[in-house]
């Protein structure tokens, strides 16, 4: 239980921070397709034999990078490509694991969380990837806020506008692997909404969003996962739903003032 | 060395001319409306010299340097896009917006400072909208956001202000001051000014110069000698009417405010 307070709270706050961006660039369709082609990746590791979480690092990383590329070079709009890059990835998922029977226990973890093995270097590892992506963040929150504000007036101010996308599209990527662990792959596009769109009802400037966001996320976790411990549910729907309470508490209040 | 120097620009979108036989030479300091309908390539001329759109064919020179170097350096060029595509519900506070306009001065792996934020602070005083500093810019009216939004063009000290359509959201009077403000601005700091905007009357009395663009350029020179019905015609297609405004229309629009 130790273990998965601590790897959850590391993945709520990414997943917090990830979350604002997410919500002002309008990339939750993209965060959603990146998510379930992430079970493409996590298959060839099975298959492979290689370690699954790296696989899905660089498969959902190329993945991202395609659909950035696909899009940029506009002859099939984003979306589209979102939605046949997802598709096709789930697909070759079901294929290799097909393939290579003997994993449905570990494929269920994947697919919707497994708090109770997580191992010590996976622990280490959401520290480490805690530090990564809140540093490159915080390092380049100005150009990633100034991007998502106008990617014109952006450029304009020397902002090399295509590496900050591509940066972030890398850490976003990063980001979903990490989380995986804790909700599944089903459902970790959530903690990539929820929290900044609660934030973002409330937020005037964009460090108090990220704040809240991460204060939202942090919170659903720990509830989710005390509650799920608890009551015997699935941690990962548990953290899911409670972030989904806390936003429908918060648009209440909004909608009152 | 000119601000602005441009030979024979061609700019092709999807196949199809936009920009054809574009030539101009401009001075540092000096203010140049461009003036048109809409559709005429305006937009596509300011951006091409912004560096934001590649020539199809032809050069542009500011300072002597190309668009995409001198784009490098975020620090040449103040620009104020025609819409400004901005959610509303953005986190964002009018000092927020304008402190943006320092991020070309303040360079990458930096943190905006002080002085930095004195320059904001600056800027937004000389737009008349200090007080609204801490409000959500979502929540300023047409006009106000379009003033916010000039001093953040602003608040970088470039060279060369770049300004598309500034004035929706601006009403008539409102046009008058903020044409004196750009004047004082020139004047001050030596900017070079570059405008586009589909309102051929007012613009005249404040430019140096002025470039009739459609497609081409069918006028460029003096403002008055815009002011032709041969000229207009050319620019706008037939059925043109000359309405002038004079003092004596500016005057009893005050006089009917107050």
């Amino acid at each position: 239980m130790q273990k998965a307070l601590f790897v959850g709270i590391m993945v709520s706050l990414i997943s917090g921070l990830i979350s604002v961006f997410v919500v002002l660039r309008k990339m939750s369709f993209i965060g959603a397709g990146i998510s379930h082609a992430a079970f493409g990746g996590v298959a060839i590791g099975f298959f492979t034999g290689i370690n699954p979480t790296i696989t899905a690092i660089i498969y959902t990383i190329a993945v991202a990078l395609g659909i950035e590329l696909v899009s940029r070079k506009g002859k099939i709009s984003e979306d589209v490509s979102i939605g046949i890059f997802f598709a096709s990835s789930m697909a070759l998922g079901i294929v290799l694991v097909s393939l290579s029977r003997g994993y449905t226990v570990d494929l269920f973890g994947y697919l919707f969380g497994n708090i109770l093995a997580i191992t010590k270097e996976e622990v280490l590892l959401s520290l480490f990837v805690a530090i990564f992506v809140i540093g490159l963040i915080m390092l380049f929150l100005k150009e990633i806020f100034l991007t998502s504000y106008n990617e014109e007036i952006a450029r304009v101010s020397g902002i090399s506008v295509r590496a900050i996308n591509i940066l972030f599209l890398i850490v976003l990527s990063v980001s979903i692997v990490i989380s995986i662990k804790i909700v599944g792959i089903i459902l970790v596009s959530a903690l990539l909404v929820i929290p900044g769109a609660t934030a973002q009802l409330f937020a005037k400037n964009v460090y108090f969003m990220i704040v809240a966001s991460c204060g939202f996320a942090v919170f659903s976790t720990i509830l989710g996962l005390l509650l799920s411990y608890e009551f015997d549910i699935a941690p990962g729907g548990s953290i899911v739903l409670t972030a989904t309470v806390l936003f429908l508490i918060a648009l209440f209040l909004k909608k009152r003032q | 060395m000119k601000a602005i120097e441009i030979n024979n620009l061609i700019i092709k979108l999807n196949g199809r001319e936009v920009l054809k036989n574009i030539n101009l030479s401009l001075n540092e300091g000096q203010f140049i409306g461009i003036v048109g309908p809409n559709g005429g390539g305006k937009t596509t001329l300011l951006r091409a010299i912004l560096g934001l759109m590649k020539p199809t064919s032809g050069g542009i020179r500011i300072f002597g340097r190309p668009p995409e170097e001198v784009l490098k350096t975020g620090c040449m060029f103040g620009y104020l896009p025609q819409i400004l595509k901005v959610k509303p519900d953005f986190p964002i506070r009018v000092i927020d917006v304008v402190m943006m306009g320092r991020y070309g001065r303040v360079g990458i792996l930096r943190w905006p400072g002080e002085k930095d934020r004195k320059k904001a602070i600056e800027y937004l005083s000389m737009m008349g909208v200090e007080e609204l500093r801490n409000v959500p810019f979502g929540q300023l009216s047409g006009g106000q956001q379009q003033r916010a939004s000039i001093a953040r063009a602003l608040a970088g000290e470039p060279k060369i202000l770049v300004l598309d359509e500034p004035n929706t959201g601006i009403d008539v009077i409102g046009q008058g001051d903020f044409y004196h403000l750009l004047k004082g601005l020139q004047k001050r700091f030596g900017i070079t000014i570059l405008m586009a905007s589909h309102d051929i009357g007012t613009i005249t009395a404040y430019v140096d110069e002025i470039a009739c663009l459609n497609y081409t350029f069918h006028y460029q020179g003096n403002p008055l000698g815009a002011l032709n019905e041969n000229v207009l015609t050319e620019l706008y297609g037939k059925n043109v009417d000359l309405l002038l405004h004079t003092d004596i229309c500016d005057k009893c629009e005050r006089l009917r405010r107050v």
